[in-house]
Formats: C-alpha cells, structure tokens, sequence
C-alpha cells in the first residue's frame, strides 16, 4: 500500500556546497526586509494604540517588539542566550532536547521490534494481511494526541510513568512506516536468490534470516527516517499533552501560552535540529550496518 | 512461496465454513453484550473475558476461512469482520470488568454520542478538513510541483536548494505550528499554511526524483526523433515522474490531516476535531473524544482511498 520509495543511490555529482551557500546568503538576504515587513503591521497597531515603546516609527520598532512575528537577530541573539546557558539546567532547550531524543530513539527502538513481528506476520500470511492492512493505514489517522492523555493514566496504573509513556506514543506512530518499509523489504528478495536457497536446501528460518532479513535492511532505514520524524513529533506531542516536567514540548508548551515568540522559535530551530540530528544518526547507522552496499 | 506456506498450513475446512464461524463468533459477543447489560458489573470477571477470548479464536479461524481466494468477498470479509469482532469484544470486555466512562467509553457509547453531537463533529470535520488539511494539500502540492519543475529545469536551483527541502523535512511539524499560528493568527489559514507546508516537502523531493528517473535510453529516443523539450516532458518525463509523486501524495494524505488536528491543540477560535478533542480531553468527556477521532478516522481513511483510486486510474491511462 504505502510505498515508500527505495532509496535509489544517485550517482555522484558535483558538490553541493556552493549552490547551498548561494541559496543560504539569499535567504540572509531576505530575512531583513521580511522581518521588517512581518513586524511592522503589529508596530503600528501597538503605537496606534498609544503604546509607549521607544521609538517613534512603525519601521524603527519593528526591531523592538516584545513579541514579534519574526524576531529580529539581536533578539534571536538573547533568546538563544537566554535558553542555552547553561546547556544541562532544567529549564535550558539543549537538555529538553536530549530528553526528547531519547525518548524519540526509545520509540524508534520499540517500533522497530513491534514493526518487524508485523511486517513477518504481514509476509508470511495472507489472511493476516487481508485482515490487518486496511485497519493498520486506518490507525495512521487516529490523531495520537487524543489517546496520548488517556495512555498515561492507564500506563500510570500499572505503575510505567515518566519516559516510557512518551516513548510509547512515539511508537505508537513510527510503526507503520516500518512495518510497511520492512513487509515490503522482506518480499524484496528475487525468485532467482529464493530458487538458490531452495537449492541449498535451506530451512525456512534460514531463508528468512539469510536472504529475507538482509535483503530488507535498505528498506528498514529507508522507513526508519521516514519514522524517525514521525516519533520525535509522536514524543513532543506526548509531552504536551500528558503531565511532563521535561523535553521540548513541554517547553512549547509553557512558551506557547506565555506568547513568548522569541523564545517558540528559538525551541522551534532546537527542534528542527533535533530531528536534523536523528536523521542523521540513522544514516550513520544504515551505513555501518548495511556496508556491502556500494557507498552513496 | 508465501502463497504455498499457507495453502499447506491452513486447516483442512472447507472455505465455505468461514461466515458461519464468523457469523457465530459475532453473535456470541453480541449475546455477551447484551447479557452484561442486564446486570450490574459482574463479580468475577474473568468467565467472561474467558468466553470472549474462546469467541475471538473461533472468529479467527473464520477470518482465516473466509480470507481464502481470490475474490471480492475474500478481499473485503476478513477486514471488515476484524474490525467488528475487535468492537465487539471490547464492548463486552469493558463491561465485564465495569471500566468507568471517563476512562474508556464502550463503543456504544461512543456511538451514541456520535449520534448526539453530529452536527457540531461535522462542522469540525468541515473546518479540519475542508478549509485545513484539503485546502492545505492542494496548495502544497502545487507549489511543490512547482518547485520541483524549477528545480529539474535549473541544476542549480536543485543543488541548492534541494538539500534544504531533504533537511527541512524532518522537523517536526509540531515545533513549527506555534510560531506559524502566532504569526498567522488563531483562525483556519494559519493551519492551511501548517499543512501545505508539511504537504510541500515529500512533494518536492520526489517530484524532482521522479522527472529525474526518466530513462536515458528514452530520452536518447526522443532525441533522435527531434522531439521538442515541451513533447520530451510530455511524453517521457511526466509520464515516469507519476508513480513517484503519487507515493508522495498518498503519504501526505494522512499527514495532511493530522497535521491540520495538531496544529489545532496549538491555538484555534474554537473550531475543528483537534479542538473539540482537546477541550473534551480537558472535561473527561471521552465519549466525544473518540466520537471525533472516528470521523478523523472516517474521513482520512476516505481521502487516502480516494488518491489511491486516483492514482490507479492515472497510471493505468498512461
């Protein structure tokens, strides 16, 4: 069904760098004017209202606003300061960041085990398939944030609270795309290799872990980056919308009512960081783990 | 080799015995149901969880039964009688062990408020999906088609910009709504812009991998046979460029609307499924809550068989 596309390896070409630089100056570039252009309407309402804010134009306070739509770098500058130091208290973006990632790679780690028994389970039989597949894509729009608050009470009454919970709903979302990437990756195998196992007289279980299983880790990696950002959005919603006292979402929580805007993009670029980070973790590992391929 | 294990595995019952067993299995729940209505919470519980696993084994080898073939029955029957044996034996469950309301809701009470509130659900769903998530995939798939037009058009564009779309798509949506509705504001179009820009990403890269998976050999074709760029793209590019950006749409569908339900917990003027959700979470009205998340659910599963019908036709034209 969910198909998800098979990591093609392009060929290798010029490098990147110079167009990237280009396009991260123009964005440099832009960034002033749109700033400017972004604040200026809430400038003028706030002078127009008599608000005494320093200064005398719309444009000269578009700088200076106390919650301002895109904020300008010196106020980028402080909130960064004012969020990162130092990097391991309680209340810094670096420390929530690493709680969340962990309980993101928690999530990853139990929606690869749950993902697999599935995808075996979606191989091997057919009417498993054809009674489970509509209603497993069915359970990828229940919106998990709802089950989120109603997970962590009947977690909490066997006694699992904290990290797990968060960890749980990071599966909770990540499953699928793993459990279709590696249901699809475990068929992928050709009939010539499967004819040659047969020849080899092979059992079943050595058919599956000899030729299935390998033959699957491209398309595992592929899914667990598609997976990855679904469990950090799956953590940090958890975090929202359960009792947290940690993690990114629980400062996005806190920011977002305080209309501290300074202070949601700041945790906003930790975030995007953050899912950056795990991305790139699970590229390091496909490609340790899967190193007869040719290099990308 | 899948096929074969099957065939040699499964019981030797003839396949017309499935709807019987799962006619029976159904009914049996039904009857637990409907004898646990008329009592209160029954002392010892576990007769009847007893009875309820024993009804869903025999409805699983009825399932089984009936998933044999290759027809129209064998395709849907199992799905659908999964789906009702689950609901059943969950509404007989919760009310053998009497779990309160404000914890889970039994599925006909789900259903009756379901009932109750469907007009306001349905004007949610209106704004959720309508004005959100749908107005939100259209204009993110266009601007995504658009860009990787240009990026395929100008190399340097796609070299450097390229990379930053692959970056950008994993952020995490949630990090981005609250600046966006502060930015935007509390009503709908701060969230039409949230999903068309999550919808814009898986758009953009695999548009550009599609137009770029052409086949040399047929462009060297097109070449010889002095084909213009405009009948070029016609003919080779956009045709193998389809599957990719189908991939991407079908994969956006559902993110569509949950994005457009989450981005609702982040601030709204009091519309919408991820609204309603949020207040009732609130309240411990749970019987709305999942009354809502099955009109999500409803209206997702619709949209994503709808581009997959579409993507079935499309392909096959071409």
């Amino acid at each position: 069904m969910t198909t998800l596309p098979s990591s093609p390896r392009p060929a290798r070409r010029p490098s990147n760098l110079l167009p990237m630089l280009g396009v991260a100056l123009a964005a440099l570039l832009l960034y002033w004017p749109l700033m400017l252009w972004a604040n200026s309407g809430q400038a003028a309402r706030s002078l127009a209202s008599g608000a005494d804010l320093g200064c005398s134009t719309a444009l000269a306070c578009a700088t200076q606003l106390r919650n301002p739509v895109i904020p300008a770098p010196g106020q980028f500058a402080s909130g960064f300061r004012n969020l990162s130091v130092p990097p391991l208290a309680p209340t810094s973006a670096p420390y929530n960041a690493l709680v969340t990632g962990g309980e993101t790679l928690l999530g990853l780690a139990l929606a690869s085990v749950f993902g697999l028994v599935l995808a075996t389970l979606l191989v091997r039989s057919r009417s498993f398939e054809r009674a489970t597949l509509p209603w497993l894509v069915a359970s990828q729009t229940v919106p998990i944030v709802a089950l989120a608050p109603m997970l962590a009470v009947l977690l909490g009454q066997y006694g699992v609270q904290g990290f797990v919970p968060k960890a749980i709903i990071a599966a909770y979302i990540a499953f699928f795309p793993i459990a279709i990437g590696m249901a699809q990756g475990l068929r992928s195998p050709d009939p010539l290799q499967l004819d040659l196992m047969r020849t080899y007289r092979a059992s079943p279980a050595q058919v599956f872990g000899l030729l299935r299983i390998p033959a699957s880790l491209p398309y595992l990696f592929t899914s667990l980056k598609v997976a990855a950002t679904a469990a950090l959005v799956g953590s940090i919603v958890a975090e929202i919308s359960t009792i947290s006292f940690s993690g990114l979402g629980k400062m996005l929580a806190e920011n977002s009512r305080a209309s501290d805007t300074v202070a949601l993009w700041v945790i906003m670029i930790y975030g995007a960081a953050l899912g950056i980070v795990l991305v790139a973790i699970i590229g390091g590992l496909e490609r340790l783990v899967t190193r007869w391929r040719p290099p990308a | 080799m899948t096929q074969d294990s099957v065939q040699v595995t499964a019981l030797p019952v003839r396949s017309g015995f499935g709807l019987p067993l799962l006619l029976l299995a159904a009914l049996g729940l039904l009857g637990l149901s409907f004898l646990l209505a008329g009592q209160p919470a029954p002392a010892v519980a576990w007769p009847w969880l007893l009875s309820v696993v024993a009804l869903l084994v025999v409805g699983a080898v009825g399932i089984r039964q009936s998933a044999q073939g290759e027809n129209r029955t064998a395709r849907i029957l199992p799905a659908a009688a999964t789906l009702i044996l689950a609901v059943l034996a969950a509404e007989a469950v919760l009310r053998a062990y009497a779990i309160p309301t404000g914890l889970i809701p039994t599925p006909s009470k789900v259903a009756q408020s379901l009932w109750a509130a469907r007009t306001v659900l349905l004007q949610d769903a209106y704004y959720t999906f309508v004005l959100e998530a749908l107005l939100g995939f259209v204009i993110g798939t266009l601007a995504g088609l658009a860009l990787a037009l240009l990026a395929v058009r100008f190399r340097i564009l796609e070299r450097g910009v390229l990379p930053y779309a692959a970056l950008l798509s994993s952020v995490p949506i949630v990090a981005l709504a609250p600046v966006v509705i502060k930015a935007a504001g509390l009503g709908w179009p701060s969230k039409t812009i949230i999903v068309a820009i999550t919808v814009l990403f898986p758009v953009v890269i695999n548009a550009v991998r599609g137009l770029q998976s052409a086949q040399p050999m047929h462009l060297d074709l097109m070449h010889s046979y002095a084909a213009s760029p405009a009948q070029t793209f016609r003919e080779v590019r956009w045709p193998s460029a389809l599957p990719f950006i189908f991939t991407a749409l079908r994969v956006s569908s559902t993110l569509a609307l949950i994005n457009a339900i989450v981005a609702e917990f982040f601030g709204t003027e009091g519309h919408g499924l991820g609204f309603r959700i949020q207040i009732e979470v609130g309240r411990f009205g749970l019987d709305i809550v999942w009354a809502a998340i099955v009109v999500a659910s409803v209206i997702g599963i619709s949209f994503y068989l709808l581009i997959s019908a579409l993507e079935r036709y499309v392909l096959r034209r071409n």
